[in-house]
């Protein structure tokens, strides 16, 4: 699968050398940071907008913070500690399993449960987390809050190719069914929808995608990148085509701004702040072009 | 299009220990407007629900289909994020295509759609968002969603609250037109002058079967007055 990548990157690296392009994209790990960035970018732009029908937009982070248990049982058992995919992975789909199920059957309101299973997840890795990292003498709390785009290896980027492809099967031809059964789940049903099963598909790709992308962005940043180039899109559009593919566009722009700019511009300013800030720079304008256009209040009313 | 005939035979429900319905049957016959009536909290929804699967329930529910099995439901209300940027296009297009609606909406289902919303005096809506509809123009959205495809049944759910007189006769005419075209209806419905007036047969629900039969015959019996006695003053007037 690695040629997919090794194509570009030594397209990007050729152009660099060329001086065609900032010399910074002369190093492979700044190449991959911009391709981890153009399949981030799309990837939670378009999930994003799901997450905000839904209603989910904690549910990435108390994944993110499962994630942190999942690193000190993969370092307990022995796996890299740069890179626990397995224990990740399992421990999280438990995780959201789990909370999923909760949700079900308490009948809880959402941002409520969400908000309670992040704290508990929260304090749990954090706990286990630092007693692991005592042993190997390293910080991984901070790799898996905020990620490093600029580390990222091929296992991480095999990794995130898989989701992707895996996201782009699963979800698209279930777009529709999951939106109806966000809007009204017993309309939902009678339309053919199994609305619980797609509940299950939804939370397990929702923790999948989060778990590949908290190596490369940090669990805090997957929650970002989820929420705000949605929240931004909705600023702006009135139909669900614009929503998506705007949220898209913006996503991906902050990805590629964020890892290019503070390059381009020796910008003190790590690439994952650089961002989400960016995408926090889109929201605002958009906020404010919703604010004073009064073509793009309608929706609100 | 001719619709299905429904047997509910002693269909029970209860939730946690509360029973919802007890021994209930009736009997819905095939394109006919058949409506539910009865007190808030008397189990018409729960009732309706049991009819879609959505509810676990004892006794037996046996629908005898003819020429198809599409079933076409208008839910009492739409709970969702107002500030949701769903088009009207979106959401009828979403529930009866399976390409996903931001990839677009195929030019034949896009006349479907905007021809069902003329019909029902929606015309030039097609691009309004959800949100920014009154309560009544949302009632006509949701049929104009259980429309398309033409179903065999038709459920619907109260879709008369919150519509005003016009809204009210549009509705009123296509879900006649529905049943003239053969189709079954099942209407949940407070307004006994609507339900005298369009109604091939009523039944009375709290709980249990109370009244059942033809709404004329229903409301000429004593037991009526003692149920409804304002709404039948107020059906009285309305036919005088």
């Amino acid at each position: 699968m690695s040629w997919l990548y090794h194509i570009p990157r030594d397209y990007i690296i050729a152009l660099a050398n060329a001086n065609k392009i900032h010399y910074s994209f002369s190093y492979a790990f700044v190449v991959n940071g911009l391709l981890c960035a153009f399949i981030i970018g799309p990837l939670l732009g378009g999930i994003g907008t799901m997450v905000v029908a839904k209603r989910m937009a904690f549910f990435s982070q108390a994944v993110g913070n499962a994630a942190l248990t999942g690193v000190a049982i993969g370092v307990i058992i022995g796996e890299s500690y740069t890179a626990p995919y397995m224990s990740m992975f399992s421990f999280c789909l438990l995780f959201g399993l789990f909370l999923n199920f909760s949700r079900n059957h308490t009948k809880m309101s959402s941002d409520t449960l969400i908000g309670v299973f992040l704290s508990i997840s929260l304090a749990i890795g954090a706990t286990a987390l630092l007693w692991v990292s005592a042993k190997v003498n390293t910080h991984i709390l901070d790799t898996v809050m905020f990620g490093s785009i600029l580390t990222v290896n091929d296992t991480d980027m095999n990794v995130l190719m898989v989701t992707t492809v895996l996201t782009a099967v699963t979800a698209l031809p279930l777009f529709n069914q999951m939106l109806l059964a966000s809007l009204n789940p017993s309309l939902a049903h009678v339309r053919g929808v199994r609305v619980h099963l797609l509940e299950y598909v939804f939370v397990l790709l929702l923790t999948i995608l989060t778990v590949a992308c908290v190596k490369i962005i940090g669990a805090v940043l997957v929650e970002a990148l989820l929420l705000i180039p949605a929240a931004a899109s909705r600023n702006l559009n009135r139909s669900i085509r614009g929503f998506v593919w705007w949220s898209i566009g913006f996503s991906t722009a902050s990805c590629i701004i964020g890892v290019y700019a503070p390059m381009r511009w020796d910008l003190p300013v790590p690439s994952g702040g650089a961002i989400i800030l960016t995408s926090a720079g889109i929201f605002l304008i958009t906020m404010i072009i919703r604010m004073t256009l009064p073509r793009y209040r309608e929706a609100s009313v | 299009m001719r619709g299905p005939s429904i047997d509910f035979e002693r269909v029970n429900l209860s939730l946690g220990n509360t029973p919802i319905l007890e021994d209930v049957s009736f009997k819905v016959q095939a394109g006919t407007i058949h409506c539910i009536v009865g007190a808030n909290g008397g189990g018409k929804t729960s009732l309706v629900r049991s009819l879609l699967g959505q509810m676990p329930h004892s006794g037996r529910i046996r629908i005898e289909w003819h020429d198809s099995k599409v079933i076409g439901y208008v839910p009492q209300t739409l709970d969702f994020d107002r500030s949701l940027p769903i088009t009207v296009l979106d959401f009828v297009a979403m529930a009866s295509q399976r390409r996903p609606v931001f990839l677009g909406v195929s030019r034949e289902r896009r006349k479907e759609i905007a021809d069902k919303l003329e019909q029902l005096g929606l015309a030039g809506k097609l691009r309004s968002t959800l949100g920014s509809l009154s309560g009544g123009e949302r009632q006509r959205v949701l049929l104009a969603q259980a429309l398309i495809p033409e179903p065999a049944l038709l459920v619907l759910d109260e879709p008369t609250t919150g519509l005003d007189l016009a809204g009210k006769e549009i509705l009123e005419g296509t879900i006649k037109a529905f049943a003239k075209g053969g189709g079954t209806v099942i209407w949940i419905n407070h307004d006994i002058v609507q339900v005298t007036e369009l109604a091939d047969a009523l039944t009375y629900i709290n709980r249990k079967v109370l009244l059942d039969g033809a709404p004329r015959t229903v409301l000429a019996n004593g037991a009526a007055a003692h149920l409804f006695p304002t709404l039948i003053l107020s059906a009285e007037g309305a036919r005088t």
